[in-house]
Formats: structure tokens, C-alpha cells, sequence
């Protein structure tokens, strides 16, 4: 016995430390049931008056990884390619955008660097060419002069700017959202990892998420100019139709764009598409000879929202004619609220410019009446009205949007701020509530029924040493709840995943021991010298088991990611915790029961 | 209640059988894997997985056919655990939103009156997958080159090192080779993804265990009884902890297949793994791994 009462203050402590970090989950559990067993008012009531106390519960409960309590997990990445396009500006040529298209694909084939590859690839175009062409920062430092490595280092930090500066603005987003405690974390040198428990309106999220917010104010295409390119346009088809006829038996090949596309009455519109034929519409009008038709200085580009269309009410999108010049940017957006249109109580966004904002637009309004000017956001164009009067207050307003969602959206990010360059979702991972409890319950019904046959079993083989096996077993999961809450670490499906497995594989130390007992009692020993000889002959093999077995778990905690990592905490946690019970719990206990001399132990 | 309580098979002398087993094993599974090509989710080849929740069962095929237009391509799709939960992936590239839209409407049109909702979807970009698929490639060789070190270290011979990591490759590959030939034949997916990772490390792990057990019993038997011959030393190493190989095995085994059946059907791919591994973790620490000891000792001692 001597020695055992550290061993039992160890594991007092070590229980109570357990409990303590557990208390909280237990509570809000408790809270959460008492909550669901009172009328709805009586509950909104009581959430509102212990709104606090319930929330610093709920901080220190176990967290629940986004697998099991249902929510979102997007990792975003930062457009480089697109950020070293627009840094170039105005000294952008085809060489560099060959370049970039090149390193791009290159990147995405080696798994390498961007902005090495196209360091790589530029250097090969051309002997001695330098970058300093394109890039020139007066801030950094960077002039004609630059060597190519100077400017690598410069993009690379302008691309660290660009994410941090992205990693603002999503939080921002994400915080007027209004998601109870989101996670936005940098992962690596260009992206962003978003992780929103409990969120259900993914479409929402997505397009908040990525959305750059370039607000653009643009003039429409001149009248008089576009009006003829819509003309050529439509006549080049017919012709291309007519040049085809040759190939088949005198049918008349109808004409392929109008095919998708339906001409307007307007100068300023080129057509309307319906939603899923917009992409065919863009391949066709890719075409070289179309470009070379289009008019200075003009563009076109595709409405936000769709118009119902013809008796059918099928939606479609218009396709407008506008300047590429931009007029005004949304850096000049002081406010903008969600208002509702008087008349038919459709949401807009109305939005207030600063002075400078407001002189300018005062500007171009005034130079444009009875003329279309395009409000456009992300490269849609929402609003195209026309200027009826000079607009001197600095106002002007988004309408078309669907519903007020979107309008609180659209505010949101018009007032978060443009993202420095563009992000794009590359891995999304999202979870139903439902299917999340479905999880919960599953596993923890494993968790229960793995430890009951386990715990059967033991006793059965081992009698009387199965049972103290099982009090430790027992233990052994409070332990490893109580260290997962304690951490701070997340709970997941391949973590409880990972507690199952504990469950089989934590008893294993005890039957090592015990088959080590049983083996010394066959030389004759008594049953103390048995047990002691057990315990120690057998903790060599324990300890290098348990190593081995923990490096493996500490790979894959360095190397895995989200769900994984929980799986490997879990199996971590899990071979500490068995390490303990197994050898100092079941240790007490049995020296506890064998301390009379006569006392005896059965092992089966 | 006492099972094998002082056993004597001779085990090592059995390894001709057993080399001619694992060969087969070997074989067949790396022939599948070279044929078939891994089977990989979309976390390693890219992109979208999508669940859908029924409000009554409906018909895979006819789902499928009505799908393939619209995303054009034809996508896979199968049951999800039950009768109305059903996962369809496709490597549509267009935007999540719109790949979404386009299998909602078309379910919504095609089940008028059957109400359906996304309670799940996974999309994986092609760079992020070429990224996990290195970090599960990754993981898997540096625990190896651990195990092997540590081994090294603790037990001072190489031999025993060489053992134990070729035999966690048997397992590995023979685990490989079955989820490749038994994906189309399974009612669940068997498509290797970060899960499967984590399974085969924990593979790695057990049959490690079972192993390391072993080797220090050999230890143990080569100082007490220090005149004996190696073979049947080890052989006797083998006997000595095979009760314990067997209980845990056993243990391990019941909690398995309770993840197996009751785990729900995101874990399945993920038990069944284990399942396998665990059945031949057991089977190559008892023939594989010491015998490989025997094998290189007898040859180094030339």
C-alpha cells in the first residue's frame, strides 16, 4: 500500500480537474432541457432574462466540431493571378497576361507557388526581361531599376496585404451577418478558412463570402453606336448561318445566337437570355470577328436580377451595352440602408455619397440626362436608369434585388468594403443540422453500446480484475471529455469515432497486465507477488505500445485537417488518459482490495 | 474463463504458409489497385457530393437519369444510409451555388409532390484535393519513418525496425487492394478520402501495438532464457502473449463493428477500414512481422 496515497490524491485531483472543465457542459445540457420542457413564451422569457449567464456557460462547454452540430465550413483563396493583373494596371500587356495564364496552370499541375512560377515563366520568355516593366510602387521602394527578385518580394507581400486586408473585410461581413461564434482563421500564404456553425442559408453565405464589392458607376454605350453594333452582330450570325447551308440538305441552319439570345427595342440592349443559355450566349459572342465589331470604349454585360418575360413569365437576364470607362468606384459609399419603393414596397439600397462622391456624380448625371447610367456591383449590372435630372445630393440607389435578404446583404458589403482581390470558395464543407444530431446520436449510441460489450466481456474473462478494468474504462472517458473541454479542443464524428476505438483498445493495458498476473501465478507466486510482478513485467510493453501508437496519432494531428485533427486529439487524449487508469487506477484499486493478507483477487 | 492459456503452436515454422497467404494477398491487391486505379473520394480528385433528404424513398436510376442532363455529365448516385437520404456526386466545375440550383430544381421538377432538402454537400477544388492528397500520402510515410526510427532505438536492431514497418505495409496494401475491389459491391461508399487516412494510420497504430507487444516479449525471452535457440524463442515469445493478442483483438474487434452498424453512414467506409485492418493487423503481428525477424536475423547472421 505504501506510496498509493499520492496515487490517490493523483487521481482525486485529476478527476475533480475533469469535472470542473465538464460542469459547464453538463449545466447548459441541463439548462438547454429545462428550457425545451417550458411554454415558448415562458422560454423566450427565461432565455432573455439569463441571456448571460447562459452565454458564458455555453463558452466554456465542449465545442461541438461543425460534423455534429450542423453548420459551414469554407475555405476561400485569395485571386492572385487576378491581384498581379490589376497591380500591373495600365503598363498590362498580352505578354504578361500569356505569363499569368501559363503560371497559373503550371501552379495548379506542380502544386507549387504562383508567383514563382511566374517568375519562372517570365524569365523564360525572354532573356534578361525584368518585371520592373509592369510593376512600379513608389511606397515600396520599387522602381525601373528592381531586380525580379526584388519585385517577387514585393508581390508577395502585396499578396499577404491582399489576405489580411480580405481576412478583415470577411470578418466584418460575417459579423454583421450575424453568426454566433465564427471562426476566420489564414491558412498558409492565400487563404481563408470560415468556419459558421449553426448556418443554414448557404446560397446567402456563398455569395457573401466572395463577393469583391467593386460598386461601379458607368455610363451606357452611345446610343447611336451600339444600336449599329447590335445590327452587325445579328446580321453576322445570319450570315454564318447561311455560310453552313452548304453542309446539309438545303435546310436553312437557323441562326445561332438567336437562337439563345432574343434582340430588344432598346439601343442600349443587345439582347435577352434566359438564365441557363447566358454561357452560350458569352461563347458565341467570344468570337474574334464580334470584338472587332464592338465600339470603342464599350463593353456589355449581364443583369443581376432576371425580368419576367413574355406571357409565360419565363425569367431572363438583358445583356447591356455600357462604357468600360468607370465613372465612380464604391470607395465613395459613405451609407447605405435597405429602404422599400413607396409605390410597390420592393426593397432597394439606397446609398449616400461623400462630397467628392457627390461633385462627381453631380457631374456625370448632369452630362447624361435622358440617358442610361449602369450601376454596377461585381461585374452585374443592377440598376440602369435613366437620368432624368442632374443628381447634386449624392444619391443613388440599387433596385431590382429579389427580396430584403439580399438588400441586407448588399449593404453589408457595400459597407465592409471592396476585397482587394477576388476569393474564390475552394473547398466547402457544409452540414444539416439534422444530419448533424443524426450524428450525435449515433455515436454516442456506439460509445454506449461498444462500452457495454466490452465491459461485459471483461468481467466475463477476467471476473473480478474485468471489473476494476471497467471502473477504469469508465473513468477513462470522463478523463478524456474532461481533457478535450479543458484544451479547448473541438469534439468531432471521427473524434467520437475515436473514443469508441479507445474503449477497445484502452482495456488492452489491463489485459496485458492481467494475462502477466495470471502467467506469474502459474510459477507459483502468491497473489501479491503475482500482481506486482504482473504490473511491472508487463509496463515495458505498455509503454512502447502506447509510444508507438501516440507518434502515430501525433502525424496525423500535424498533418490532418478539420474532422482529423478532432480524430487524432481524441486518440491522443485517449492514449494518455488509458496510460493512467490503466496502470494507477486499476493498480489502487487492486492493492485496495488485496490489503488484508488474506484478501484475494480473482483474475478468471 | 482462461482461452489459451499455455498455448504451443508453432507459429514460425507455419510462416511458409503464411509468405504464401500474404503473397497471394500482395498480389491480387496490388494487380486491383493497378488496374482499377485507386478509388478516390472527392476530398483527393475534386469535386461535389451532395445529400439529399427525401420525404419518401425514390429511385436511384431515375434520379440519375434525370440529372445527367442538367449537369451534363452523368453523376453518381446512391443510397445514403436509408431509403430517402441519397448522396449524388458530380464533377460538374461550375460554381457550388449553381450546381446546387441546377440538382434542387431538377429534383423539385422531376418529385413534385416529394419535397427534398440538402442536409449535406462537400465541394473540394482540384488544388485543395492535389494539397490532402499529398498531407494523406505525407502522413502516412512519416509515421512509417517514425515507427521505424523508434523501433530502432528502442529495440537496437534493424531487423525488428524492417519487420514491423513491412508488416504495416502488408497491411496497408491489402486493405487498399479490398476497398478497390469491393467499392462497386458495397452498398456504402469505399472511396479513399481523409477518413480513410485516419483509418489506416489508426491501422498502422494497432497492428503496431499487437507487433511491439511481441518484439518485447522476444526481448524479455532472449535475456531469461538465454541459451535457446532463436526460432523457438521466438516461437515461444509468440505463445506467451497470445492470449492477450487474442483478447484485444477481440475488444477492438466488438467496438468496430458496433461503429460498423450503429456509427451511421458517414463512419461506414471509415469502420470498415478498421475492421479490415484490425483482422490483419492481428494476423501479420502473429505470422508477418516476427517472421520477417527470423527471416532477416537468420540472413544477417550468415
Amino acid at each position: 500500500m505504501q506510496g498509493n496515497g499520492l496515487k490517490i490524491g493523483l487521481i482525486a485531483a485529476f478527476l475533480a480537474m475533469t469535472l470542473w472543465y465538464l460542469f459547464p457542459t453538463i449545466q447548459y445540457n441541463l439548462e438547454q432541457k429545462q428550457i425545451s420542457e417550458l411554454s415558448p413564451s415562458d422560454s423566450l422569457q427565461y432565455v432573455d432574462e439569463n441571456r448571460e449567464k447562459l452565454a458564458s456557460i455555453k463558452e466554456r462547454t465542449l465545442n461541438l466540431g461543425l460534423d455534429l452540430q450542423g453548420g459551414m465550413y469554407v475555405m476561400l483563396e485569395v485571386g492572385t493571378p487576378q491581384l498581379i493583373l490589376e497591380l500591373a494596371g495600365e503598363n498590362l500587356d498580352e505578354n504578361l497576361e500569356q505569363v499569368v495564364a501559363t503560371a497559373r496552370e503550371r501552379a495548379l499541375e506542380n502544386d507549387t507557388d504562383f508567383i514563382d512560377e511566374m517568375q519562372a515563366e517570365f524569365e523564360a520568355t525572354a532573356e534578361g526581361a525584368r518585371l520592373s516593366r509592369y510593376f512600379r510602387n513608389d511606397a515600396a521602394d520599387i522602381t525601373r531599376r528592381s531586380t525580379n527578385q526584388e519585385i517577387v518580394t514585393f508581390l508577395k507581400a502585396q499578396r499577404t496585404e491582399a489576405l489580411d486586408r480580405a481576412i478583415e473585410i470577411i470578418r466584418t461581413r460575417v459579423d454583421r451577418f450575424g453568426v454566433t461564434e465564427p471562426s476566420i482563421i489564414k491558412q498558409g500564404t492565400d487563404r481563408i478558412v470560415v468556419e459558421l456553425p449553426g448556418v443554414d442559408d448557404k446560397q446567402r453565405v456563398r455569395n457573401l463570402l466572395k463577393g469583391t464589392a467593386r460598386l461601379e458607376f458607368r455610363v451606357a454605350a452611345n446610343a447611336n453606336e451600339f444600336s449599329s453594333f447590335i445590327q452587325q452582330v445579328y446580321n453576322y450570325f445570319d450570315e454564318k448561318a447561311a455560310g453552313d447551308e452548304g453542309d446539309s440538305l438545303n435546310t436553312i441552319q437557323p441562326n445561332a445566337l438567336l437562337e439563345v439570345l432574343s434582340p430588344g427595342q432598346s439601343p442600349y440592349v443587345l439582347g435577352y437570355a434566359a438564365e441557363q443559355d447566358t454561357a452560350e450566349v458569352n461563347a458565341l459572342l467570344a468570337d474574334e470577328n464580334i470584338q472587332r465589331m464592338m465600339p470603342r470604349n464599350t463593353t456589355v454585360l449581364w443583369s443581376a436580377n432576371s425580368l419576367p418575360f413574355g406571357v409565360s413569365g419565363e425569367e431572363v437576364f438583358s445583356l447591356y451595352g455600357v462604357k468600360e470607362d468607370v465613372e465612380l468606384t464604391g470607395e465613395v459609399i459613405e451609407e447605405a440602408t435597405v429602404q422599400f419603393d413607396p409605390a410597390t414596397n420592393i426593397p432597394e439600397v439606397s446609398m449616400t455619397m461623400n462630397a467628392e462622391g457627390a461633385r462627381d456624380w453631380a457631374r456625370i448625371t448632369g452630362a447624361n440626362i435622358n440617358k442610361p447610367v449602369a450601376i454596377v456591383l461585381d461585374g452585374y449590372v443592377y440598376t440602369f436608369p435613366n437620368v432624368i435630372s442632374k443628381i447634386s445630393n449624392g444619391r443613388s440607389s440599387i433596385t431590382g434585388v429579389e427580396n430584403v435578404g439580399e438588400a441586407d446583404d448588399l449593404v453589408n458589403i457595400l459597407l465592409s468594403g471592396a476585397l482587394p482581390a477576388p476569393l474564390e470558395i475552394v473547398e466547402e464543407r457544409t452540414v444539416g443540422a439534422s444530419l448533424g444530431q443524426a450524428s450525435i446520436d449515433a455515436s454516442l449510441n456506439s460509445v454506449l453500446i461498444g462500452l457495454g460489450i466490452v465491459a461485459i466481456f471483461m468481467i466475463v474473462y477476467y471476473r473480478t480484475g474485468g471489473a476494476v478494468a471497467d471502473l477504469a474504462l469508465l473513468l477513462n472517458i470522463v478523463f478524456i471529455l474532461g481533457i478535450l473541454a479543458g484544451f479547448k479542443a473541438t469534439l468531432t464524428l471521427p473524434g467520437m469515432a475515436g473514443i469508441v476505438l479507445t474503449i477497445g483498445m484502452a482495456v488492452d493495458a489491463n489485459v496485458l497486465i492481467f494475462d502477466r498476473i495470471r502467467e506469474e501465478q502459474r510459477t507459483g507466486k502468491t497473489i501479491k507477488a503475482a500482481i506486482s510482478a504482473g504490473y511491472s513485467n508487463a509496463m515495458s510493453a505498455i509503454i512502447d505500445a502506447n509510444i508507438t501508437t501516440g507518434f502515430v496519432a501525433l502525424v496525423l494531428l500535424s498533418f490532418g485537417v478539420g474532422p482529423i485533427k478532432g480524430f487524432a486529439v481524441t486518440l491522443l487524449a485517449g492514449i494518455c488518459c488509458s496510460l493512467f487508469s490503466a496502470i494507477i487506477i486499476t493498480r489502487v484499486v487492486i492493492d485496495y482490495l488485496t490489503r488484508a493478507k488474506s484478501d484475494s483477487v480473482n483474475f478468471g | 474463463m482462461r482461452w489459451f492459456e499455455t498455448p504451443n503452436f508453432d507459429f514460425v515454422s507455419k510462416r511458409k504458409v503464411a509468405y504464401v497467404i500474404s503473397g497471394i494477398l500482395l498480389v491480387l491487391s496490388i494487380a486491383t489497385i493497378f488496374t482499377k486505379g485507386l478509388q478516390y473520394g472527392i476530398d483527393f480528385k475534386g469535386g461535389k457530393e451532395f445529400v439529399l433528404k427525401f420525404e419518401q424513398p425514390v429511385n436511384v436510376s431515375e434520379l440519375r437519369s434525370a440529372l445527367t442532363d442538367p449537369l451534363g455529365s452523368s453523376p453518381e448516385v446512391k443510397l445514403f444510409g436509408s431509403e430517402t437520404e441519397i448522396l449524388v456526386r458530380t464533377d460538374n466545375e461550375s460554381a457550388i451555388n449553381d450546381v446546387e440550383n441546377i440538382i434542387t430544381s431538377t429534383v423539385s421538377q422531376t418529385y413534385p409532390s416529394n419535397s427534398a432538402f440538402v442536409e449535406k454537400s462537400d465541394s473540394v477544388g482540384p488544388r485543395v484535393a492535389e494539397d490532402l492528397k499529398s498531407g494523406g500520402l505525407q502522413s502516412i510515410i512519416y509515421s512509417m519513418a517514425i515507427i521505424f526510427v523508434y523501433i530502432l532505438i528502442r529495440f537496437r536492431r534493424w531487423t525488428f525496425s524492417a519487420g514491423a514497418v513491412a508488416a504495416l505495409f502488408h497491411d496497408v496494401i491489402i486493405t487498399l487492394g479490398i476497398f478497390t475491389l469491393m467499392n462497386d459491391w458495397v452498398n456504402f461508399s469505399l472511396l479513399i478520402d481523409q477518413n480513410i487516412i485516419a483509418a489506416f494510420l489508426t491501422i498502422v497504430g494497432y497492428s503496431l501495438n499487437d507487433t511491439v507487444v511481441v518484439f518485447d516479449r522476444i526481448r524479455e525471452n532472449s535475456i531469461v532464457h538465454k541459451g535457446m535457440e532463436y526460432i523457438p524463442m521466438v516461437n515461444k515469445s509468440l505463445n506467451d502473449t497470445l492470449s492477450r493478442t487474442v483478447i484485444t483483438s477481440i475488444t477492438t474487434l466488438f467496438v468496430v463493428v458496433v461503429l460498423f452498424i450503429f456509427g451511421g453512414e458517414v463512419l461506414k467506409g471509415f469502420s470498415f477500414a478498421l475492421l479490415i485492418g484490425i483482422v490483419l493487423g492481428t494476423y501479420s503481428s502473429l505470422f508477418v512481422a516476427s517472421a520477417l525477424v527470423v527471416e532477416l536475423e537468420a540472413k544477417t547472421k550468415k
